[in-house]
């Protein structure tokens, strides 16, 4: 598989050693990578559980934990951790639409931020103004979490112009899911891009469906790849579920829009195993399509292969699934322990500055 | 002063800033090569090249979108809308990305851009292309919404608008931008205006008259002129210039003076600009009103593209002349 970083070169030059008992270190950012999909799948299963778990309070009511909208990523995780494998913090961008929570954490959102904005409060990376939808940390150049199917299309083209602009070296992973490239903001914004040059990566993150419609239904074109035809840059398709796959193509297409070759389309397939959002029944899907996909499970996946090759024992791999659980566990309760933002909150952050404004 | 068109009042403010801020650029469609639909960036490109001064495709969205992206990354982009009636197939850029990352991003972002072009009538280009946006933006929190109706206002404006870290909506008028007017030197020092300030233009004791942009310019001036000179009414004008946030306070000492107030505007009434002001007004005003506060707008029907039609459903100095004279009582 695709090795790309200068450690990796280094360790995959050595033989393998049992269990990756020789050497502690070889195999690290490996079961790294792991452990992130593993934190991600965790999260978003408790998540689950306390969206579906009313707490009841000391008064007697009942307090719904998480509100609103609360769309899942388990069975996507390759891709988040894939491209934040190969992101360059401090320089790179992504934006995303409102399935967020997988990249947050995959580029470095402490687990507390995350939770703590579903729940609403002020510890909240957006200090519970944006819930679910819109996770932002923009100090490391995650631009959210946007909840308009496709409308933060445009703003992964305005980060990626900004860049060039500016001549930052940054590139911008712009993701959006199926649904979003029937929008006319995809057709805008891959268009300007190419006629611009703009260091942006699009990526249609193929989950098969639109909330409850396949894309079979709503593509004309079944093989989205090819729905980045007509733009004059690359497009191509990859297997979302592979994270040494998505990490080496992404790690092209950022190379590539960093040496000025200008942007590019990926495809990448792969699976949502949950309902559309925390309240959606998945009527419309057979046992048969379930049970397929979890055979392409992206984390039993790179789990099989790690073993493969060496990198994992069975200790580390318990050893990450404990720690994982215990990180998430200790977030949620610590967030449900955090305060609510103060009532009057709800004023500041609509401005930056004071009015009237007189310019100095 | 020199005097100068409102064109190019919004040209030098443009340059100037640009010249200032190596951040600053210039994007829409036929801003460049065209030299501008209506030839405000006129040799714009030939001086700042084509990194800064940008073409786009018809795709305002996108190029919408861009402007705010790259404003959340730190640059200050100038948007050009060849017209504002051209923003109902990009408000969701406007409104959900430029208004709101700020608020749903708890804080994390500056979006210090301007968007602007003609705004509402401008002659027999019938229903699709003549509509008064300023109380579709107006309403929105995150947004700012000036509109300069003289062109030193639309330099000093358009400047500070540039340099406001927020989001602008900067409503211009076609048919106002051969309009000539005294503007201060360059070479005098930098020419500013405030937002969030309205302007009493005119002094007068009878009656508080409310206006901005293209009315105030095109009707209320000469009904004004007419009031005093015909019907000896002297009126006091107050030119809004920014319409969000609305400088009320101006407006409410004005009517507590002359205890009468007419409303101006060339929106719909019924949920338009003026109706978002009586809101504002009625009630600290109540116990200081001799009269209703009078609205005068446009007729609630599609733009006509026939000329007389269109004139007919306009605000005129008659219907002004006539809602002054029911406010004052005459
Ligand atoms: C403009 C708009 N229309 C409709 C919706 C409601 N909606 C939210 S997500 C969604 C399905 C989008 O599917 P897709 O783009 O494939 O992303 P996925 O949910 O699979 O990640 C719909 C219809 C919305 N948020 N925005
Ligand atoms: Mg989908």
């Amino acid at each position: 598989m695709a090795v790309t970083s200068e450690v990796e070169k280094r360790s995959a030059s050595k033989a393998p050693g049992v269990n990756g008992a020789e050497d502690p270190g070889k195999g690290q950012s490996e079961r790294e990578r792991l452990r992130m999909m593993m934190l991600i799948r965790r999260f978003e299963e408790k998540t689950e559980q306390a969206y579906k778990t009313p707490r009841k309070l000391p008064d007697g009511s009942v307090a719904q934990l998480i509100g609103g909208f609360c769309h899942l990523y388990s069975g996507q995780e390759a891709i988040a951790v894939g491209i934040a494998a190969v992101f360059n913090k401090g320089f790179d961008a992504l934006v995303n639409g409102y399935r967020c929570h997988g990249h947050s954490l995959a580029l470095g959102m402490d687990p507390r931020a995350a939770i703590a904005e579903l729940f609403g409060k002020e510890t909240g990376c957006s200090k519970g103004k944006g819930g679910s939808m819109h996770l932002f940390q923009a100090e490391v150049g995650n631009h959210g979490g946007h909840g308009i199917v496709g409308g933060h299309i445009p703003l992964g083209l305005g980060m990626a112009f900004a860049q060039s602009y500016k001549k930052t070296g940054g590139v911008t992973y712009c993701l959006f899911g199926d649904g979003a490239i029937n929008q006319g903001t995809f057709n805008e914004a891959l268009n300007m891009a190419s006629l611009l040059k703009v260091p942006a990566i699009f990526i249609v993150e193929n989950n098969g469906v639109a909330m409850g419609t396949q894309v079979e239904r709503h593509s004309a074109e079944k093989d989205l790849a090819k729905r980045g035809c007509g733009f004059n840059m690359p497009h191509y398709h990859v297997d979302g579920n592979d994270v040494d796959v998505v990490m080496e193509e992404m790690k092209k297409a950022g190379d590539r829009a960093r040496r000025g070759e200008g942007p590019c389309y990926i495809s990448a397939d792969t699976f949502r195993f949950r309902g559309h959002s925390t309240s959606d029944p998945l009527k419309y899907r057979t046992k048969e399509e379930a049970e397929k996909a979890k055979l392409r499970d992206p984390i039993t996946l790179y789990e099989t292969r790690l073993r493969e090759k060496g990198l994992l024992s069975d200790e580390q791999q318990t050893a990450l699934e404990e720690g994982v659980a215990e990180e998430v566990n200790r977030a949620f309760e610590m967030a449900e322990a955090d305060p609510n933002p103060p009532l009057d909150s709800r004023f500041d952050d609509a401005l930056s500055e004071t009015y009237p404004y007189q310019p100095k | 002063m020199p005097v100068i068109q409102l064109r190019q009042a919004l040209r030098e403010a443009m340059s100037e800033e640009m010249d200032r801020d190596e951040n600053v650029f210039l994007m829409g469609e036929e801003v460049a090569q065209y030299n501008g639909a209506y030839k405000v960036s006129e040799g714009m490109l030939e001086k700042y090249g084509p990194r800064r001064i940008i073409d786009t495709p018809i795709s305002e969205a996108g190029f919408s979108g861009l402007g705010v992206g790259a404003a959340c990354m730190g640059l200050r982009p100038i948007i050009e809308f060849m017209s504002w009636s051209f923003t109902w197939v990009c408000m969701d850029q406007i409104v959900n990305n430029a208004a709101n990352v700020r608020y749903m991003s708890g804080g994390q972002y500056k979006v210090p851009i301007v968007f602007r072009g003609g705004n509402g009538i401008a002659h027999q280009l019938a229903a699709t292309h003549s509509h008064r946006m300023e109380s579709v933006y107006a309403r929105i929190p995150g947004l700012i919404v000036v509109a300069p109706s003289t062109p030193a206002e639309a330099k000093g404006l358009l400047k500070s608008s540039i340099r406001c870290d927020d989001p602008v909506i900067f409503l211009e008028n076609e048919k106002m931008l051969n309009e000539m007017g005294e503007v201060p030197d360059p070479k005098d020092g930098d020419f500013t205006l405030p937002l969030g300030i309205a302007n009493v233009e005119r002094p007068g004791k009878d009656v508080t008259i409310v206006s901005y942009g293209r009315a105030l310019a095109r009707v209320v001036r000469p009904a004004v002129e007419h009031l005093a000179n015909d019907h000896g009414i002297d009126a006091e004008v107050i030119d809004l210039r920014t319409l969000r946030p609305l400088d009320t306070t101006t407006v409410i000492n004005s009517v507590k003076k002359t205890n009468r107030c007419v409303i101006v505007d060339e929106d719909w009434g019924y949920c338009g600009m003026g109706s978002g002001i009586l809101f504002k007004l009625q009630k600290p005003l109540f116990d200081y009103l001799d009269a209703p506060i009078e609205y005068v707008h446009s007729d609630e029907i599609p733009v006509p593209y026939n000329h007389y039609l269109e004139e007919a459903m306009l605000p005129s100095v008659d219907r002004i002349v006539a809602s002054v004279k029911e406010a004052c009582y005459r």
